[in-house]
C-alpha cells in the first residue's frame, strides 16, 4: 500500500484558554492597550478566557516549510501544540496526515536521575518508537551526541549543554513526515551547532512538511520556504518567505 | 480513522462524538500498552535508583508491620498467631494496592501535564501507569504473602484462582476510581488531601487489622464500605475460606456502573483536562 500523501489541512480553527480560578473583570483595567498576548474575555459561562487562536485556515503540502512569526503571546506555540494533536480545537478542524514528531519542548519526557541511555530509550518509546527501532538507533544517537561514556552516567551529572546535546539527539532521530518545532534549538558549542544544523536540515529534507515558529528572521530564511504571520491569535495567509519584509512590515 | 498516519483534531460536535473519541482514546492506549508498561517500569525503577534494595524497602517495612501487628493483635484479642498473622499481611499488602492505586491516581494528569501538552498521546496511557505502577509493586509484596502462605500451610487450602479473579475485580473498580480521583484531582486541586484523608479513615474501617467477626454477617457497616468486599474477595481465598457471594457481585456491578459514570465523565470533560493542568 503507498503510504498516504504527507498534508496538513487547518479548516476555521479557534482555540480558547479556560482560565481557573482568576476574575477577568479584575484584570481587565490594567488590559486597556496591550500589544502581547491573546485577547482575554469572559464565555458565556462566565469563566475567564484567553482566546488564543481564532478562525485559522491554512493547508500545507509535501515541500511546504512554513515559518511562523509574531509578536510574543501571539499564538505561535499554541498552533503547534493543536497540530501535534495536544490541544483540541474548540471550533474548526485539524487534519494531519503522516507521522507528526512535535520538537517543542527538549526536555520533554527526560529524567535526570535516569543515565543517558535509558533516557534515550524512554523518550523513544514516547516518541512512538519500538524497543527494536530504539536499539538499532542507539549507536547512532550515542555517535551523535559525542558524550561516549558520559551515557551510563545519570543525565543530572551533565553539564546544561551536553544535556541538550543529548535531548537533541534523541529528540531529532524520529523519522517524521511532519515536524513541528518551537524556536530554534539552538544549543552546545559552536562545533555541535554546526552538526545540529546539517542534522536538522537532513530532518526537514526528509520530512515533508516543517512548521517552524522564530524571531530569527535569518533563520527563517534558512530553513523555511513559506511564512505566515500571527497576531492576538489571528493568522495571515501564507506567504513566500521572499516576502517576509512585507507581513514584519505591516506590524 | 486515526492512526499514527492519520489525525482529525474537531471542535464539538455533541455528545456521542465525544464519547467516540473517548473510546478512541482508549483504544489507542490499548495498541500503545508497550508505552505504559515501559512508564510504569520506569518510574519503579527511578524511584528506587540508587538504593540496593529498592521497592523491597517497602515490602520490608510492610513485612515488618505485619510481624509486629501480627504479634500484638493475635496477643491482644486473643487469637492464635498462626490464624491472625497471614491475615494481617494479606490485609496489609492488599490494602496498599488500594490505597496506592487511589492516592496515585491523584497524581496521573497532573504529573503527566508536560507530556499531554505537547503530544497526542492518548490520556488513558498515564492511567494505565498508574494502575500498572501499582501492580508492579505488588509483585514486589508478594514475598509477604507466599512466606506466610509457605510458614503457616496455607497452600494446603489456598485457592489462588480464586484470588486472582477477587484481584482483577478489585482491579477493575480500583482503576475508574483512580482515573475519577485522577480528573477531579487535575480540576480541582484540594482532592488529593481529600483522597488522602478518606484513604486513611478507610484503613482502619476496613477490617485490614481487625477480623469481622464481632458484626453479624453482611452488617451494613461492611456491605457499604467497597474496600471490604475488594479485600475479602482477595483475601478468603488464600486463607482457605470462602468469601460471600455477595461481595463479588456488589464488585462486579459497582465495576460496571463505577465505569460508565467514570467514562461518561472522561468523555466530556476530556478536552478541558490538558487545560486544567
Ligand atoms: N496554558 C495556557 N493557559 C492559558 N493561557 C495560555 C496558555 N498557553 C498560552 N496561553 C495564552 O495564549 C496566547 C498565545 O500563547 P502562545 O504561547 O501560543 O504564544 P507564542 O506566540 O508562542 O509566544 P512566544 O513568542 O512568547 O513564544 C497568550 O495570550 C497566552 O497568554
Ligand atoms: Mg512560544
Amino acid at each position: 500500500m503507498k503510504p498516504p500523501e504527507v498534508s496538513i489541512a487547518v479548516t476555521d480553527l479557534s482555540l480558547r484558554f479556560p482560565v481557573y480560578g482568576v476574575d477577568a473583570k479584575s484584570l481587565k483595567k490594567n488590559l486597556a492597550r496591550v500589544t502581547v498576548g491573546g485577547r482575554l474575555g469572559s464565555s458565556n459561562t462566565g469563566a475567564t478566557e484567553v482566546t488564543a487562536l481564532s478562525n485559522i485556515s491554512f493547508s500545507l503540502r509535501p515541500g511546504d516549510r512554513l515559518g511562523l512569526i509574531g509578536h510574543n503571546g501571539s499564538g505561535k506555540t499554541t498552533l503547534l501544540r493543536a497540530l501535534s494533536g495536544a490541544y483540541e480545537p474548540d471550533e474548526g478542524q485539524i487534519e494531519v496526515r503522516g507521522r507528526i514528531a512535535a520538537l517543542l519542548d527538549l526536555s520533554l519526557g527526560i529524567d535526570p536521575s535516569a543515565t543517558g541511555v535509558d533516557n534515550i530509550r524512554l523518550r523513544g518509546r514516547i516518541a512512538g518508537m519500538s524497543t527494536k527501532e530504539i536499539e538499532d538507533k542507539m549507536d547512532e544517537i550515542a555517535t551523535f551526541s559525542g558524550l561516549g561514556p558520559f551515557l551510563a552516567m545519570p543525565m543530572k551529572t551533565y553539564s546544561a549543554g551536553m544535556q541538550a546535546r543529548l535531548a537533541f539527539a534523541v529528540a531529532t532521530a524520529v523519522e517524521a513526515d511532519v515536524l513541528l518545532m518551537d524556536e530554534w534549538i539552538s544549543v552546545g558549542d559552536s562545533e555541535f551547532k554546526q552538526l545540529a544544523h546539517r542534522r536538522l536540515l537532513n530532518l526537514v529534507e526528509r520530512a515533508g512538511i516543517l512548521v517552524l515558529a522564530s524571531h530569527d528572521t535569518e533563520l527563517l530564511r534558512l530553513y523555511c520556504n513559506k511564512v505566515m504571520r500571527m497576531e492576538g491569535g489571528i493568522a495571515s495567509e501564507v506567504k513566500d518567505i521572499r516576502r517576509i519584509d512585507e507581513l514584519l512590515a505591516a506590524a | 480513522m486515526e492512526s499514527a498516519q492519520h489525525m482529525l483534531r474537531t471542535g464539538r460536535r455533541g455528545t456521542l462524538f465525544e464519547f467516540s473519541m473517548a473510546l478512541r482514546d482508549l483504544i489507542t492506549s490499548w495498541h500503545r500498552r508497550g508505552l505504559a508498561w515501559s512508564l510504569a517500569w520506569h518510574d519503579v525503577v527511578s524511584r528506587y535508583r540508587g538504593s540496593i534494595l529498592g521497592p523491597f524497602w517497602i515490602t520490608i517495612s510492610m513485612g515488618l508491620m505485619v510481624l509486629g501487628i501480627g504479634l500484638l493483635y493475635a496477643r491482644l484479642f486473643g487469637i492464635s498467631v498462626a490464624e491472625f498473622m497471614p491475615y494481617v499481611a494479606m490485609g496489609i499488602v492488599f490494602f496498599g494496592l488500594m490505597s496506592g492505586t487511589i492516592n496515585e491516581g491523584c497524581d496521573t494528569f497532573v504529573h503527566a501535564a508536560n507530556m499531554l501538552s505537547q503530544t497526542a498521546l492518548p490520556m488513558f496511557t498515564f492511567v494505565w501507569r498508574t494502575v500498572l505502577r501499582n501492580l508492579i509493586n505488588l509483585a514486589h509484596h508478594a514475598v509477604i504473602i507466599i512466606s506466610v502462605i509457605v510458614i503457616f500451610g496455607l497452600w494446603r487450602v489456598a485457592d489462588p484462582l480464586l484470588a486472582l479473579g477477587g484481584l482483577l475485580l478489585t482491579v477493575l473498580n480500583l482503576s475508574w476510581i483512580s482515573l475519577l480521583v485522577g480528573i477531579a484531582s487535575a480540576r480541582f486541586r484540594d482532592i488529593p488531601q481529600f483522597v488522602m484523608s478518606v484513604m486513611q479513615f478507610a484503613i482502619f474501617m476496613t477490617p485490614v487489622f481487625w477480623k469481622p467477626d464481632a458484626f453479624p454477617d453482611r452488617h451494613a457497616f461492611l456491605t457499604l464500605n467497597p474496600f471490604y468486599h475488594m479485600l475479602t474477595t482477595i483475601r478468603a481465598p488464600l486463607l482457605g475460606e470462602q468469601a460471600d457471594g455477595l461481595s463479588y457481585i456488589v464488585l462486579a456491578i459497582a465495576a460496571v456502573l463505577g465505569w460508565a459514570l467514570t467514562f461518561s465523565v472522561f468523555a466530556v470533560t476530556r478536552r478541558r483536562i490538558v487545560h486544567y493542568l
